[in-house]
């Protein structure tokens, strides 16, 4: 009984949107995945580095959109057709908090084998792992919130 | 961090962004050119557009992720008619609002005039 309870967890673990971030494909843990929505309208934030886009509406709420190719150092792609705004929820267990993603394109949802990661420089880039015949980097949200 | 307790906010657009200020801070507002200038907190502010006055607004604290990003210190953020917005602290106002800044682009504000609070005819 305990083998394919872990297996199942193991596999959920290791499951992953991945969307595309300027010339980068990037792996979001999809437990993390709240929303895909077509990208908010964002309202900038003067002052704010780069890879804060500035805030949106989201439900009612303040939602704070990052700009994912800018937060994994990625070139610019070609002008995205259908932009997307991810909603994530980052940080600690205890303080979890939501976060926009923007994101030129959700991709399809992979299962990203643990042992098949590559150790990155730690913090937001979690790794990067051999997917499809190209490299997706996987992302850390949980440090995002910290 | 804190919101003055008075009830209402003055919101206003400046650099593209909607910013409230708690109503009990403001302590002046006038046309300035094709703006406005509004004292708040002892300072003199620049707005592009004075979009009015809300009674309530239901403030969220300001996440870890945003000011990871952002080094202004603002009381929260809201929500007005489907609009985010940034609520300032009055003691810690964000330098785009300032008239001092040199991006001001208000013309009086810029020549170091803007004094407090005072109307124009």
């Amino acid at each position: 009984m305990g083998e394919p309870l872990k297996e199942t967890r193991t596999r959920r673990e290791g499951t992953h949107l991945l969307v595309r971030a300027g010339e980068y494909t990037c792996g979001l843990p999809l437990a993390a995945v709240r929303r895909v929505v077509r990208a908010l309208t964002v309202h900038p934030l003067p002052g704010a580095a780069g890879e804060l886009e500035g805030l949106a509406e989201f439900g009612g709420e303040p939602l704070p959109v990052l700009n994912l190719a800018r937060l994994v150092n990625a070139s610019p792609g070609a002008n995205p057709s259908y932009p997307v705004t991810v909603v994530v929820r980052v940080g600690p267990a205890d303080g979890r908090e939501m976060l926009g993603l923007a994101a030129d394109a959700a991709l399809e949802v992979v299962h990203v084998p643990p042992d098949s990661i590559v150790a990155g420089e730690g913090g937001f880039l979690q790794g990067e792992a051999p997917l499809g015949g190209e490299v997706v980097r996987i992302l850390n949200l949980e440090a995002l919130g910290s | 961090m804190s919101v003055p307790h008075a009830p209402g906010f003055l919101l206003m657009r400046r650099a593209g962004g909607v910013w409230g200020i708690p109503n009990g801070a403001v302590e002046g507002l006038a046309r300035d050119g094709a703006g406005y200038r509004v004292t708040a907190g002892g300072q003199a502010l620049a707005a592009d557009e004075i979009l009015g006055v809300v009674a309530d607004l239901r403030i969220y604290p300001v996440a870890p992720a945003l000011r990871r990003f952002w080094s202004e210190e603002p009381a929260g953020v809201a929500v007005h008619a489907g609009v985010p917005l940034v609520v300032v602290d009055p003691r810690r106002l964000p330098a785009v609002l300032l008239c001092e800044i040199p991006r001001c682009e208000i013309p009086r504000c810029a020549a170091g005039e803007a004094g407090a609070g005072e109307d124009e005819p």
